[in-house]
């Protein structure tokens, strides 16, 4: 089929998924027990007669269809709710998050991208001596750790045994409350680093063992056996056929990748007090708030299909010969990319 | 390790480095110029984020913190924390006042008084402020505080008159302490029952002594001294309140010498690391909240019917009889804490070690248990009567380590007479909305206690906090009479001596297990000189704490 | 640590070292073995993964304490490691040691239960999806589409913290069956490749049933990427138990796991270190174990490998 053609089905496709996904979300969060009567005991709940109220006045009384219906109405007026837990509309919610989970997850991505890349590299061309052996245990032992606990390593040793890095928090409350300059810049980079960096560090060591691993099988290829025996030095071999193609898998894990990052940043937020949106979305869910529930896993299905879709098209532009989706075997999808998806 | 990649990385590589260089050199960039006296930005390291900043909706107390700095009372209590009569009070929004017959008192306005945008604050905003919190539709809770006031009106413009029902020693206290006064020009046109939701609530205007200048969500609140205000110009120029998600991390901020202040610092590890901090004071103060592990007499989910559990009076006393309350706070807080004598803290004027209590003694708690049927008859090693297992929920939650911590001791406690606890762990709005619609079996609670017992206890252990604060739903008419009496009593002798009573009676009926009193610990930053720390609320006077323009430190020259 | 259970660790470590012997003597004999056993971590993984399988079984005779026991909350609490706690006490005062061996058996129980269950689903639903095609394939494809699009927290949050009461075989299902898609993925992917294989013909021409050439003939030819998968799921799941007990919805107090003793060491790891440090090692180990493993099957069942040159 041309490219048009297959684009559209699967826009038509994606679509369809995110759909079934806010449904489902919305299904599951009404049905659930708790309402979202929210109180705090220092000062005494609500007095029960204003619960009622309150449920009235968002509509919580109706049963789910209608409700459901009510929702489906707002979302195309771009209406997404109201969130009882942060007492705000939740498209305010959301906008003030989504950046600071965006700036997390992207210089995450920076690190698992170069580091692992470059580590990949490093060990497929030194493969089988020292160095390639000493990394590949080195990233096989980052790749097993639960993230939160080496987020808390870290903050251990470099917040606060040895104080190079700040607690939390995505800035300096007093100088850079917003950014609005060059050291406001540098202040939230360096706030960045830790969280960033632990969210990134066992992305990367996945990466390197793939690539290594990746560059490795296409060293067996014929071509790049034609190239050495045609007296090309190893390094250019190397660099320019061999590359390339460990690319083309690693942009087939990108599109995968990048979706977990913005919501699989979950602990890592928590932990560093970084105002993100997975936070948001598990005080969402804790605290029963529907609006907010539904809304974040609305933007969460939409990245996570965006993701696919790009890496789709993506593989179709770059090797043209490729152009088989993204269920099926490229780039060992399932296997290395469900490790991924745990934190 | 440049060599090892090809010309495609280098490029981008030095960029970043270059970048990354410059970022850091930009750091060096000195800001602020501020000198003098009136310097100085305090951090405070928040545990949790308020939902909202109108007072008569604020449920956290951090809120109430922030609502210190940006509302008046009519009058406060000063640090001795007297509430009886009026010698002990200090003028705030009220310049002073005078009683104009047994029953009703008038305050007249300090004419000086400004909202922040200007406007003059009036008789009609006190008036306005009353009818506010009375209302039913605002849901305040501490409407049942003010209950004894019959009616508050405007003479004129400076002079608000109240009204009482009846005589008692805590008239005054009432009128000033659970009001802060509202702009009624700004908040008249709000529907009531939005208040919670209200705008204003996220960006307040007040009267106080600082001034509201931002609040970015999950992350601080800002706010500016008022330079004309008119009790005096605050010292310190600003203050901040950096939440974080608990104790812990506040506690690192602070260490790390990213914050100023934490008020509680709760437990001993807290103190040891805080110790070795070069750059904190602690401060010791008397502490005003106490936790306890709440029996809920209704059944769980159901409060017109009886607890099979704890709507036996015997049953709750042997359950209370079963924990080692001294044990449990010395293993926990070690000197930060005490067990108390009742439900109250230290701060109380109330707190008597004599008062009778139930001893630790797991013999008789394991006869009375026996004695009322629960014995295990099944050989599972938990108490059962009747096929029903003698087992029960804690609820908890998430936020405070230290809860989460007692109610595993608990278990264990309780474990070992042969009572099975299941421990529910959830987020703090989840407590309150379960223990506030009867749909738990235990949790264990804290209150903040105000500097009089007769709000407080009233509230949480009367009839008149059902669907409020006494959530076990206790009701004991001898135990009412008494704190009625109590309250009105003339003297302080006769009114010693009925809530002694009183306390006698509530321990005896063990309605729930009064687990601990925090002593306060505060860790400021040694800079800040004259603090007060007032027991019932750490922020009242933070308008006057200084810090010496000798001991600035950058943050505190910062000019925004 | 008394003696007897100095000896219970000492039998566990040499029962351990001689499973992995006896494997190796197996490689002699196979093609696939020695593959195996050429990645040396794989070895390692094996024996260290046998060694903690040991003591989670033989728990009650390696454990000095139990677990839930808080020795003395006022002298033994957060006690630094001694002979006599090997990894010290945590905040309640009770053994971390005995508290990581009972915990290998819960964690260990749900990585290998959760793994169980989504590898079965996932399996089944590939198998099926590959087989049968067109519609069939479309729906079932459709679904672990929509599966993957809602990150896997959040679906276990919802399903584990709303209900606040769920029992352990509850909160097992869930994950297994919120884990099954990668899986599901992998193997149709497999089966499309393996069902116009001449075998697979054959049977179908001699009459054989759909059910039956699944099972005898698909499946059992499909079993790399499913053991291989069936490896890291335990370990995902095994993280995955770990997040959820940070955040507090996963197993209950006192039963240790190792992802909840990580969160109940959390607040005092300033001070006390230990208990956070020691489990979060033991489910790096764990997990580390399972990849080694994983690494070395998916070279040893390498179907390309089988007797062909590259």
């Amino acid at each position: 089929m041309t490219g048009v053609v297959w684009l559209l089905r699967r826009f038509v496709a994606s679509v369809a998924i995110i759909f079934a996904v806010v449904t489902l979300v919305f299904i599951l969060i009404h049905v659930a027990p708790g309402d979202p009567c929210v109180g705090s005991e220092e000062g005494g709940p609500q007095d029960p007669a204003m619960c009622p109220l309150l449920i009235r006045q968002f509509g919580l009384d109706q049963p789910v269809h209608v409700q459901y219906g009510r929702y489906l109405v707002q979302l195309v007026h771009g209406n997404l709710g109201y969130s009882f837990s942060l007492h705000r509309p939740v498209s305010d919610a959301l906008t003030e998050t989504i950046p600071f989970t965006l700036q997390v997850a992207g210089v995450a991505l920076l690190v698992d991208f170069l580091l692992g890349l470059w580590l990949g590299i490093y060990q497929a061309l030194r493969v089988n001596r020292l160095p390639d052996v000493v990394l590949s245990n080195v990233t096989l032992f980052l790749y097993s750790l639960p993230t939160f606990w080496l987020a808390l390593v870290l903050l251990l040793l470099f917040a606060e045994k040895v104080k190079l890095f700040p607690l939390g928090g995505p800035s300096d409350p007093i100088l850079c409350p917003v950014i609005d300059s060059a050291y406001c810049v540098a202040d939230r980079i360096w706030h960045l680093v830790l969280p960033a960096f632990t969210l990134g560090l066992v992305g990367a060591a996945g990466t390197a063992r793939f690539q290594r691993a990746a560059m490795l099988e296409v060293a067996q290829q014929d071509f790049v056996r034609t190239a050495r025996a045609k007296g090309l030095s190893e390094q250019r071999v190397v660099l320019r056929h061999q590359l390339r193609n460990a690319l083309l898998s690693f942009i087939t894990r990108f599109g995968l990748t990048l979706p977990f990052l913005l919501t699989g940043a979950v602990l890592i937020e928590t932990i560093f007090a970084w105002p993100g949106m997975g936070r948001l979305a598990v005080n969402a869910i804790l605290t029963r708030d529907h609006a907010l529930v539904t809304a974040t896993a609305l933007i969460a299905s939409t990245l996570v299909v965006s993701g696919n879709l790009l890496a789709d098209i993506l593989i179709g532009i770059a090797d043209p010969r490729v152009r088989v989706p993204a269920d099926g075997a490229a780039g060992g999808a399932g296997g290395a990319d469900a490790a991924l998806l745990t934190t | 390790m440049l060599s090892a990649m090809s010309g495609r990385f280098r490029l981008p590589l030095s960029i970043g480095l270059a970048g990354l260089v410059a970022a850091a050199l930009s750091a060096c960039e000195r800001r602020g110029g501020c000198t003098g006296s009136y310097c100085g930005t305090l951090i405070d390291a928040a545990v949790g984020e308020p939902g909202t900043l109108l007072p008569p909706s604020t449920e956290e107390i951090v809120a109430r913190d922030i609502e210190e700095q940006l509302f008046l009372k009519l009058a406060d209590v000063g640090m001795s924390t007297n509430t009886v009569g009026d010698e002990d009070f200090q003028p705030q929004l009220a310049q002073r006042w005078e009683w104009d017959g047994p029953l009703t008192l008038v305050f007249h306005i300090d004419p000086r008084a400004r909202w922040q945008d200007g406007q003059r604050v009036t008789a009609t905003d006190v008036a306005f402020t009353y009818d506010a919190y009375n209302d039913s539709a605002v849901a305040s809770p501490y409407r049942p505080q003010l209950k004894r006031i019959a009616s508050v009106t405007p003479r004129d413009s400076l002079t608000a008159v109240f009204r009482f029902r009846e005589r008692y020693p805590e008239m005054f206290y009432d009128a000033v302490y659970h009001m802060r006064i509202l702009p009624a020009h700004l908040l008249r046109p709000v529907p009531r029952d939005q208040w919670k939701t209200a705008p204003f609530g996220r960006a307040p205007v007040g009267d106080g002594p600082y001034r509201f200048v931002r609040w970015q969500a999950a992350q601080s609140v800002e706010l500016i001294a008022d330079s004309t205000f008119f009790l005096g110009r605050p010292v310190i120029r600003r203050l901040i309140w950096r939440f974080t998600p608990d104790l812990g991390v506040a506690v690192s901020q602070v260490i790390a010498d990213q914050a100023d202040v934490r008020e509680q610092i709760v437990t001993p590890e807290n103190k040891e690391r805080l110790r070795a901090a070069q750059q904190i004071a602690l401060y010791p103060y008397r502490g005003n909240v106490y936790t306890y592990l709440s029996f809920n007499l209704r059944a769980n989910g159901d409060t017109a019917k009886p607890n099979p559990i704890f709507a036996d009076r015997e049953v709750r006393r042997a359950l209370s009889m079963a924990v080692d309350r001294a044990s449990l706070v010395r293993s926990t807080l070690g000197e930060l804490g005490k067990v108390p004598p009742g439900p109250m803290s230290s701060l109380l004027w109330i707190w008597d070690p004599e008062i009778r209590q139930l001893p630790f003694d797991t013999a008789q708690a394991a006869s009375i248990l026996n004695a009322r049927g629960w014995r295990d008859h099944d050989g599972d090693g938990i108490r059962d009567r009747g096929g029903q297992p003698l087992a029960f929920h804690i609820l908890v939650p998430t936020t405070s380590v230290l809860r989460k911590q007692y109610a595993r001791l608990l278990q264990e406690e309780y474990r070992a007479i042969g009572v099975r606890v299941d421990i529910d762990e959830v987020e703090n709005s989840v407590v309150g909305q379960r223990v506030g619609t009867g749909h738990y079996d235990t949790a264990i609670l804290s209150r903040a206690n105000d500097p009089s017992p007769s709000s407080g206890i009233a509230q949480s252990w009367t009839r008149a906090g059902f669907g409020g604060s006494n959530f076990g739903r206790y009701y004991n008419p001898e135990f009412e009479r008494l704190v009625d009496r109590a309250i009105a009593a003339t003297s302080r002798d006769a009114a010693r001596r009925l809530w002694r009573s009183a306390m006698d009676l509530i321990n005896a009926d063990a309605p729930g297990v009064f687990l601990y009193s925090l002593e306060n610990m505060a860790a400021i930053h040694n800079r800040v000189e004259n603090v007060q720390l007032r027991p019932d609320s750490w922020a009242a006077l933070l308008r006057t704490w200084r810090i010496p323009s000798s001991r600035l430190i950058d943050r505190d020259r910062v000019e925004r | 640590m008394t003696l007897g259970t100095w000896l219970a660790l000492l039998v566990a470590i040499i029962l351990a070292a001689e499973a992995v012997r006896a494997l190796r003597h197996r490689a002699l004999g196979s093609e696939r073995w020695r593959r195996f056993f050429r990645h040396p971590t794989a070895g390692w993984g094996v024996g260290i993964l046998a060694f903690l399988v040991i003591v989670a079984l033989a728990a009650p005779l390696i454990a000095p304490f139990d677990p839930d026991r808080q020795l003395d909350i006022v002298g033994l609490k957060n006690h630094p490691p001694s002979w006599t706690f090997l990894l010290g006490t945590d905040v309640l005062s009770r053994d971390v040691w005995s508290r990581i061996v009972y915990g290998a058996r819960v964690s260990l129980g749900i990585g290998g239960l959760g793994a169980l269950v989504a590898v079965s689903v996932g399996s089944l639903v590939g198998a099926v999806a590959g087989y049968y095609r067109r519609w069939v394939d479309a729906v079932l494809m459709r679904t672990v589409d929509v599966g993957l699009a809602l990150p896997r927290i959040f679906i276990l949050l919802m399903a584990v913290a709303l209900w606040d009461r769920l029992p352990f075989w509850v909160l097992v299902l869930a994950i297994g069956l919120t884990s099954w898609f990668g899986t599901g993925r992998l193997v149709r992917a497999e089966v499309l490749s393996l069902r116009e294989r001449d075998y697979v013909l054959a049977a179908r021409a001699l009459g054989a049933g759909a059910g039956g050439v699944i099972f005898r003939h698909v499946l059992p030819n499909a079993a790399a990427p499913i053991i291989v998968s069936a490896a890291l799921g335990v370990g995902n799941v095994l993280l995955l138990e770990a997040s959820l007990s940070f955040l507090g919805i996963g197993i209950r107090p006192p039963t240790p796991s190792w992802g909840n003793m990580i969160a109940d060491g959390a607040p005092s790891v300033y001070t006390a270190p230990w208990t956070t440090v020691a489990a979060g090692l033991a489910i790096s180990l764990v997990v580390m174990s399972l990849n080694a493993v994983a690494d070395g099957l998916r070279d040893a069942l390498d179907p390309h490998e089988e007797g062909g040159a590259t």
